[in-house]
C-alpha cells in the first residue's frame, strides 16, 4: 500500500512541477532541482506502468488465515 | 361428480381390485376436471429426469408457509418447447422457487398418482415477474442510499491490480485478459481470478462469496472486475438479486462489470462503478486509465523540457539584455556625474571670488566704521569725562558746605560739652589716682583725692563714704 501512495503522490507531484514551470513560478535557480525531481518522478511513475509487485503467494497465504 | 357405485348383494362385502379403485378415481376426476386450467404456484423444485422429463414440487406460501402442496409434471416435449420460448422471452431458463403461471390438466396416474399436468408457462408472467424483482431491488437499494455507493469510491489513477470474478476458462475471462496482457504499450496489470458462476440461480451466491473473499484481502487489488461472456444472454437475472446488488455497491473496492449483453441494463451494472458492457470494453478501460496516467508523464517530460530550456533562454537573453544596459547606464551616469563636477568646479570657483570681494569690502567697511567709531567714541567719552568733573565739583562744594555746616554745629555742641564749661557753671570733678570715683574705682576712708573745680584743683582726705541716693 506505500508504494501505491508513492506512485500517486509521486504523479501528484509531478503535475504540481509541470505546472508551476508552465507558469514561470519556478527561478532558474530552482530549475536544475526541480527538472531533477520531476525526472525521478517521471521514472517512479513510469516504472508503475510496466511492472508488478503483488505476490500470489501471499495473497492466497492470507485469504487461508 | 362419479362417486364408486357400491352395491350390497349378500351380507359380505364386495371386494375390489385397486386397479378399479384407481381406475375409478381416475375415470371421476378426468369427467370432473375435463378441461385445463391457468394456475399461479411457486416452483419449488424442477425435478427434471434423465429422461428429460420434469415433476417440479408446486407450493403455494403464505407468509413463508406452505399451505399447499402438489406435484407436477412436464413431459420432455412440453419442457423444451417451454424452455425455449423462456429464453426468448424472459432470457432466463425455467427457474426454480420462482411463481410461475401454468396451464395445467388435473391427472391422475394409476401408478404416481395425483398431479398437475403441465402443457404450458407463461413466459410473459415471469418475464413480469423478474421486471417486479429488479424495479424492487431498485427500489430498495434507492431507499438505503447504496445506488451511488460503489461509484463515490475514488478511483485509482491507476487500475493495475485486478480481482476478477469470472468463470473459469469462459471466453468473457480470456477476451478480458488478451486485452491487459497483450498490450502494446507494455503495460503490465496484475490479476488473481476468483472463479464464481456468473450466471443462473448459483451466481448469486457465488459471486456474493467471492466479493467476501476479495474483501479479506483487499489491500493487494485495486479493482474488482465481474467478468461474464460467451454464455449468451440468459441468466442474467442474478444480476438483479438485492443481495448482489447491495455486495456490489457496497464493496470497498470499485467493482466494475462486463457481463455482455445487449437487452435491459441489470441493476448489478447499474451499481456497479463502472459497466462496460462486454469484457473487452472492460480491458480496453483499463489500458485507457493507463494511459491517462502514461501520457501526462510524456507531456511534463516534454513540458519540463521545453520549459526549462525556454527558461534558460529567456534568462541569458535577460542577463545579456542587463549587462549592455548597465554598461550603458554606468557610462551615462559617468558623463553625468563629471558634467556635475565640472558645474560645481566652475560654481566654487566664482563663488570663492566674489565672496573673497565682498569680504574684502566688508574689511574695508568694518576698518572705516572703527575708525569713525572709535572717534565718536572718544568725544562720547569726552563729553562724559566733562560731564562727570562738572557733576563732581557741583557735588564737592555742595557736600563740603554740608559738612561745614555739621562741623560748625559739632564745635559748638562740642564747646558746649567741655568739662570746664560745665565746671564754670559750679560743677565739680573728683578723682582718685586720676580717674573718676565709681564702682570699679571705689575709695577707702583715708585715700586722698583730687578734686577739680573751674578755678582749683582741691587734695582731701576721705573721711567717709557714703553711697548716694539713687
Amino acid at each position: 500500500m506505500s508504494k501505491e501512495i508513492k506512485y500517486t503522490e509521486a504523479f501528484e507531484e509531478l503535475q504540481q512541477i509541470v505546472a508551476d514551470i508552465e507558469d514561470g513560478e519556478i527561478s532558474v535557480d530552482e530549475l536544475s532541482v526541480k527538472v531533477k525531481r520531476a525526472s525521478e518522478l517521471i521514472k517512479v511513475c513510469k516504472t508503475k506502468l510496466i511492472s508488478t509487485e503483488e505476490d500470489v503467494n501471499q495473497i492466497l497465504k492470507e485469504l487461508e488465515d | 361428480m362419479e362417486f364408486l357405485t357400491f352395491t350390497f348383494v349378500s351380507e359380505s362385502p364386495q371386494i375390489f381390485t385397486l386397479q378399479q379403485v384407481v381406475s375409478s378415481i381416475r375415470k371421476t376426476i378426468e369427467e370432473r376436471y375435463n378441461r385445463t386450467y391457468w394456475v399461479k404456484a411457486e416452483m419449488h423444485k424442477l425435478g427434471r429426469t434423465r429422461a428429460g422429463h420434469c415433476y417440479p414440487e408446486l407450493v403455494q406460501k403464505e407468509e413463508g408457509k406452505i399451505v399447499a402442496e402438489m406435484r407436477g409434471t412436464i413431459w420432455k416435449h412440453s419442457f423444451e418447447r417451454i424452455n425455449q420460448r423462456f429464453m426468448q422471452v424472459v432470457k432466463e431458463p425455467l427457474k426454480e422457487d420462482t411463481t410461475l403461471l401454468m396451464n395445467v390438466k388435473v391427472s391422475f396416474h394409476k401408478i404416481y398418482g395425483m398431479s398437475l399436468q403441465i402443457s404450458d408457462i407463461d413466459p410473459n408472467y415471469s418475464l413480469g415477474e423478474l421486471q417486479r424483482e429488479r424495479a424492487e431491488t431498485l427500489k430498495k437499494l434507492q431507499k438505503n442510499g447504496l445506488i451511488d455507493a460503489n461509484q463515490g469510491i475514488d478511483f485509482p489513477l491507476l487500475p493495475k491490480r485486478v480481482a476478477v470474478i469470472s468463470a473459469d476458462s469462459s471466453k468473457g475471462l480470456s477476451d478480458f485478459m488478451k486485452v491487459i496482457n497483450e498490450n502494446s504499450w507494455g503495460y503490465r496489470f496484475f490479476t488473481l481470478l476468483f472463479p464464481a458462476s456468473l450466471q443462473g440461480d448459483q451466481a448469486e451466491h457465488s459471486i456474493i462469496a467471492q466479493l467476501n473473499k476479495i474483501k479479506k484481502v483487499q489491500s493487494h487489488f485495486d479493482i474488482v472486475a465481474i467478468v461474464r461472456g460467451g454464455g449468451g444472454e440468459v441468466g442474467m437475472s442474478c444480476y438483479n438479486n438485492y443481495n448482489l446488488c447491495k455486495a456490489i455497491a457496497t464493496f470497498p473496492l470499485p467493482v466494475l462489470t462486463g457481463i455482455g449483453h445487449s437487452t435491459n441494463l441489470t441493476v448489478a451494472e447499474m451499481v456497479s462503478y463502472r459497466n462496460a458492457i462486454t469484457p473487452t470494453e472492460l480491458g480496453d478501460f483499463l489500458i485507457q486509465a493507463f494511459h491517462n496516467f502514461s501520457l501526462p508523464l510524456k507531456d511534463a517530460a516534454k513540458t519540463i523540457k521545453v520549459q526549462s530550456i525556454q527558461a534558460v533562454e529567456v534568462n541569458k537573453l535577460q542577463l545579456g539584455r542587463s549587462s549592455s544596459s548597465f554598461s550603458a547606464a554606468v557610462r551615462g551616469a559617468l558623463g553625468e556625474e563629471k558634467l556635475i563636477l565640472n558645474c560645481a568646479k566652475n560654481e566654487i570657483k566664482a563663488g570663492a571670488k566674489e565672496r573673497i570681494v565682498f569680504f574684502k569690502e566688508r574689511i574695508s567697511q568694518v576698518e572705516r566704521s572703527m575708525v569713525s567709531q572709535g572717534k565718536m567714541s572718544l568725544q562720547l567719552q569726552h563729553a562724559q569725562l566733562r560731564r562727570i568733573t562738572e557733576q563732581l565739583s557741583l557735588h564737592t562744594k555742595s557736600s563740603l558746605l554740608k559738612n561745614k555746616n555739621t562741623f560748625e554745629h559739632a564745635v559748638q555742641s562740642i564747646r558746649l560739652m567741655n568739662p570746664i564749661n560745665v565746671l564754670k557753671r559750679g560743677f565739680s570733678i573728683t578723682t582718685f589716682n586720676g580717674k573718676t570715683i565709681g564702682e570699679s574705682n571705689n575709695v577707702k576712708n583715708g585715700d586722698v583725692v583730687s578734686t577739680r573745680t573751674a578755678k582749683f584743683t582741691i587734695e582731701s582726705e576721705v573721711i567717709t563714704t557714703k553711697k548716694a541716693d539713687e
